[in-house]
């Protein structure tokens, strides 16, 4: 019985052993000073498998960036709105289901809004700002559940104490509230970039484009690492494509971990500062 | 005149009717006991008086609380100015996860200090401000001598009695005159709760003190008054020695003698 436990367990880590340890063998050697400064150049046929990854990293980074600067303000103020101010009325219990339901929506379902409503319905043509606005929308509920968690978990005996010694509900959050959960609540951010830095679908039909190069405002098209990997996919020069496609999702990956490393530090600073 | 005076007094939470027609009047400077079964209303009654009841959902509040003269239901008056007022220490001991100077300083923070030219307003504290005011509620909850030398450090390294002690001092940093003790002791072991009882009895110099305790030995001690609530009721009310020697209601004394509750 104990056997089986632990041939799954096995599955698992080699899994995941395999598909970093393939890439890093793959993409390392692709590594070098012009594959981070130079944009992607196109070879005899057109295929843009030269050069490097500049223009899509710098993408990518943008993307992330304003994802920051859109989703979190209003992921962690609207989750906070709806359990400190909202509490558990009905309807607050009902837009949660939602929000949790909108967690699980498909990436491409949130591309097609995007595409329908920011692109074309709002005008903001293929862009930047449209495919930054889609990546928040879709990670807003990621944000708003790890928010609600977090705030829920801050136990009422400590907000009992703020209100009892005058405290207004606002100081009580600004100052307590806020604070206790800041760890969970930092989490979900980082791991919400995570998730926005290597999405596809939703920026395929937004704004990327081939070869925008460094976008100069918020309306050009940029380019961006998962889509770049993806196009490398689709050349028939196959042995030089897939190796900058390997160094790509090399750099993607290291990346994605750095942000978690990054959000599992945090975590335990929090934890040892605020504990109770 | 009495210090608070509470005239006919129902809550509801929702369709619980937690408290049905409560008048009392509690005296300035003495320890009021509130004592009674589980459920009877002993917690609902004591949030009424700092209107930690309007936290809870659902929950109405009709009647008059009145301290010192003023309905603190009235409409036009703010709760939050109501509980700068009044000091309130809870069941288990729930100091803010930071360090114990933070703990005390932090209400004289929010509320700031009288300024010196005009005495109706208030500026930010100043940190000498802040020193003398977590010295001065820590000595008046005889905790200084055990931290006076660790002030920075987390509120939960100390132990459960000095932890409760430390919300004794938070309570009185905003220099109140009333102080509301729901069940302080429940959580403490018996050598924490006599510390607490004995700086009980200090504080009714000062303060008027009001207790809710399941613990009938603690009100014998330390009260002055008692009031016996059964089932939202409150069923009689008077100095602790003739409510526990002579109570003149059938309930009270089954209670009393331990044949109910």
């Amino acid at each position: 019985m104990f056997g089986l436990f632990r041939t799954c367990a096995l599955i698992v880590v080699l899994a995941l052993v395999v598909i970093i340890g393939y890439v890093f063998i793959n993409g390392i050697g692709k590594w070098s000073v012009n594959f981070f400064t130079q944009d992607p150049r196109p070879d005899l046929h057109g295929a843009l498998v030269l050069g490097g990854i500049f223009s899509p990293l710098i993408g990518t980074l943008m993307l992330m960036l304003l994802v920051l600067v859109i989703a979190i303000p209003v992921g962690v103020l609207g989750a906070l709105f709806l359990v400190e101010y909202w509490g558990s009325s009905r309807t607050s219990r009902a837009w949660w289901i939602v929000v949790n339901n909108l967690a699980g929506v498909p990436s491409i379902v949130w591309g097609l809004l995007g595409v329908a409503l920011l692109v074309y319905y709002l005008q903001f043509g293929l862009s930047l700002i449209a495919a930054a606005i889609t990546l928040s929308l879709l990670v807003l509920p990621l944000i708003m559940v790890a928010t609600k968690e977090a705030v829920e978990a801050v136990p009422s005996s400590l907000r009992e104490a703020s209100i009892s010694l005058g405290a207004t509900k606002w100081q009580t959050i600004r100052h307590h509230v806020l604070p206790y959960s800041a760890s969970g609540i930092l989490t979900g951010i980082i791991l919400s970039l995570a998730r926005a830095g290597g999405e596809t679908a939703p920026i395929l039909v937004t704004g990327v484009a081939v070869n925008a190069g460094i976008p100069g405002s918020l309306s050009d098209q940029f380019q961006a690492l998962p889509y770049y990997i993806y196009l490398m996919t689709q050349t028939t020069n196959r042995t030089q494509a897939y190796g900058m496609a390997y160094g790509a999702a090399l750099v993607l990956i290291l990346l994605i971990i750095g942000l978690s490393l990054t959000a599992i530090i945090l975590r335990a600073r929090y934890r040892e500062k605020y504990r109770w | 005149m009495p210090k608070i005076e509470i005239k006919d007094l129902n809550v509801h939470f929702d369709d619980n009717h937690a408290l049905k027609g409560v008048n009392i009047e509690i005296e300035e400077r003495m320890i009021t006991a509130i004592i009674g079964p589980s459920g009877c209303g002993k917690s609902t009654f004591i949030r009424c008086i700092n209107r930690m009841n309007d936290l809870v959902p659902k929950c109405r509040v009709e009647g008059k609380v009145i301290v010192d003269g003023q309905d603190i239901y009235d409409k036009a008056v703010d709760p939050t100015e109501i509980r700068k007022h009044i000091g309130m220490v809870f069941q288990k001991p729930n100091p803010f996860p930071k360090s114990i100077f933070e703990n005390i300083a932090y209400a004289p923070k929010i509320h700031g200090c009288k300024d010196e030219k005009d005495q109706n307003k208030t500026r930010k504290c100043t940190k000498k401000e802040l020193q003398d005011t977590v010295e001065w509620s820590l000595k008046r909850a005889a905790l200084w001598e055990e931290v006076k030398d660790r002030l920075g450090k987390s509120a939960y390294d100390l132990s459960g009695g000095q932890q409760q002690r430390l919300c004794i001092a938070r309570a009185l940093s905003i220099k109140p005159e009333i102080v509301l003790f729901d069940e302080p002791c429940s959580a403490l072991d018996p050598i924490a709760t006599a510390k607490i009882e004995d700086l009980l009895i200090d504080l009714k110099k000062d303060y008027t003190v009001i207790i809710v305790t399941h613990n009938m030995q603690q009100a014998a001690r330390v009260a002055d008054k008692t009031a016996y609530f059964y089932l939202g009721s409150l069923i009689e009310f008077g100095d602790t020695k003739q409510i526990f020697e002579k109570p003149r209601e059938k309930l009270t004394e089954q209670y009393i003698t331990g044949r109910m509750g």
